[in-house]
């Protein structure tokens, strides 16, 4: 076991929660049957998959029967972008979304773009947030699919969902939100929001990795992107993993239920991270210096590189560019989109903190930083010539 | 089991690695590529490389690489120099293949070391 580790990488994963764990060892011992089944124990199981689905209903405020199960956020983004667009191809062949999306939806786009949609990719300011007056002049009589991400996973952006949704809703233009970032970290009213799906993921709220669920609005549909089964209404066939949804109903409720307090912990150790990093000379933040998502900071800090900054910053588990994108070499296509050179790209690291964080990581993660900085920067032959 | 990307020389490099400087009035070499930089000098006694020192700027492997060179070469001859290959230093450090290209920025430098060493002796 690694015991001295520092991890402030919670928007890349998050440690199951006790009672999560406890909870799904108990389903999956005692309700591990197949919840098609026409017997007792598979409608035992099934009860077991209603529940998880009432409490993520409680979570957003909706029906539960408005939920499809999946493997997690990317399934339910594909099936979301995927699936909304084939089903509305009819009502034009225009999508918009944003250069700062996770590759899950670019991916996805880019997938459209080659079947011939012609996909408007917007561009952010420099806290990572839509210009609205950009986004009603990108909207064309065609646009069929939006899709904006609610917090930025590696600047912590939060998008105004609302408004966004509302000029979407005047135009009969299917909106789709990855909440993957925002679920069970901040209050999301499916009901009153103007949202026609919402994809998210269990294991960023401190559920099972595996598990993920797309929200569907009533009378929305999309297509299927796998076929096998009658399984939730031919949307997503196939056996549904019961012990993982049981954890992600969990993990929704526990999440509801700690949130206020979650949000005002995450906001104190920020503020702290904050005010020790604030002293390092060339030091900046990517992203939104207020307002935005507590639990994620990323800052930038002249002339360090990136890779090295990390490897110096050991024991402490924190991310360059995103968790998804970490083995690639390029500097972040999202920091890039709010306008930061490849070189400031390059020294960017992510905390991202979490229930569990304690203020003396907060302490020793400051203290580490700032000894790696000055450590590379004794090394570096000085700024480019 | 390890999922490092680093082997223990990189880590042991790239930690303490003992050439950071620079040898003040010894041959310099300076490049930059590929988003790396290395500085590197030389004290030179007769035809012996008595110090090397380097500063350098990149991911881990590029310092590692460089510190190694470092150590490998002090307390060498000049000619030796002609003895470097980008081969054995990626092995010994397990670079991945498409850091090759920051690897070579390494051997641009040590060229360059080289030609500024034999400016130096020429001089003298």
């Amino acid at each position: 076991m690694i015991l001295d580790l520092i991890y402030l990488d919670y928007a890349a994963t998050t440690p199951l929660h006790p009672s999560v764990a406890e909870y799904m060892r108990k389903v999956q011992s005692e309700a591990y049957f197949n919840p098609a089944s026409n017997h007792a124990a598979g409608r035992l199981s099934l009860a077991v998959v209603h529940h998880a689905a009432i409490e993520l209903a409680q979570l957003f405020n909706v029906n539960p029967e408005r939920f499809i199960w999946t493997s997690g956020a990317t399934e339910s983004n594909n099936l979301a972008i995927l699936g909304a667009a084939k089903q509305r191809e009819h009502r034009g062949k225009h999508l918009i979304t944003m250069r700062t999306e996770h590759k899950a939806v670019v991916d996805a786009f880019l997938f459209l773009e080659k079947q011939g949609f012609e996909v408007t990719w917007l561009a952010p300011n420099l806290d990572g947030q839509l210009p609205l007056d950009l986004f009603e002049a990108a909207l064309r009589d065609d646009t069929q699919l939006v899709s904006i991400m609610h917090i930025n996973n590696e600047i912590g952006t939060i998008q105004d969902i609302e408004k966004i949704g509302s000029i979407c809703r005047k135009r009969d233009i299917t909106f789709h939100v990855d909440g993957a970032q925002a679920t069970g970290k901040i209050a999301v009213d499916l009901a009153a929001l103007p949202v026609d799906l919402y994809s998210m993921t269990a294991h960023k709220f401190y559920g099972p990795k595996g598990a993920g669920s797309l929200y569907v609005a009533e009378d929305v549909l999309i297509e299927p992107l796998m076929f096998g089964g009658n399984q939730q209404h031919r949307m997503r066939p196939g056996t549904l993993a019961v012990d993982l949804i049981a954890g992600l109903g969990k993990a929704a409720s526990v999440a509801q239920r700690k949130m206020t307090d979650d949000l005002k912990h995450l906001s104190s150790l920020k503020k702290q991270l904050m005010q020790g990093l604030q002293g390092i000379d060339g030091l900046h933040i990517n992203g939104p210096s207020k307002d935005g998502y507590p639990g994620i900071l990323n800052v930038g800090v002249e002339d360090i590189e990136g890779e090295s900054l990390l490897k110096a910053l050991e024991p402490l588990c924190v991310a360059t560019g995103s968790a998804c994108n970490s083995q690639s070499l390029e500097p972040s296509y999202v920091l890039r989109a709010i306008g930061r050179s490849d070189i400031e790209a390059q020294s960017a690291i992510r905390f991202s903190l979490g229930r569990m964080t304690t203020s003396d990581e907060i302490d020793k993660a400051v203290s580490l930083y700032c000894r790696a900085v000055k450590r590379l920067r004794s090394i570096s032959p000085g700024p480019i010539l | 089991m390890s999922d490092s990307p680093y082997n223990p020389v990189v880590h042991d490099c790239f930690t303490n690695p003992i050439h950071v400087g620079d040898v003040i009035g010894g041959p310099t070499a300076y490049f930059e590529d590929q988003g790396m930089r290395i500085r590197l000098s030389a004290g030179i006694i007769d035809s012996s490389i008595v110090e090397l020192r380097f500063r350098a700027w990149g991911c881990p492997h590029i310092i590692a690489a460089v510190e190694l060179f470092c150590r490998q070469f002090e307390g060498r001859n000049v000619q030796d120099l002609e003895q470097f290959e980008t081969g054995p230093i990626m092995q010994d450090l397990a670079v991945p293949i498409e850091k090759t290209g920051r690897i070579l920025v390494l051997e641009d430098t040590i060229r360059s070391l080289k030609a500024a060493i034999n400016d130096h002796l020429t001089i003298k």
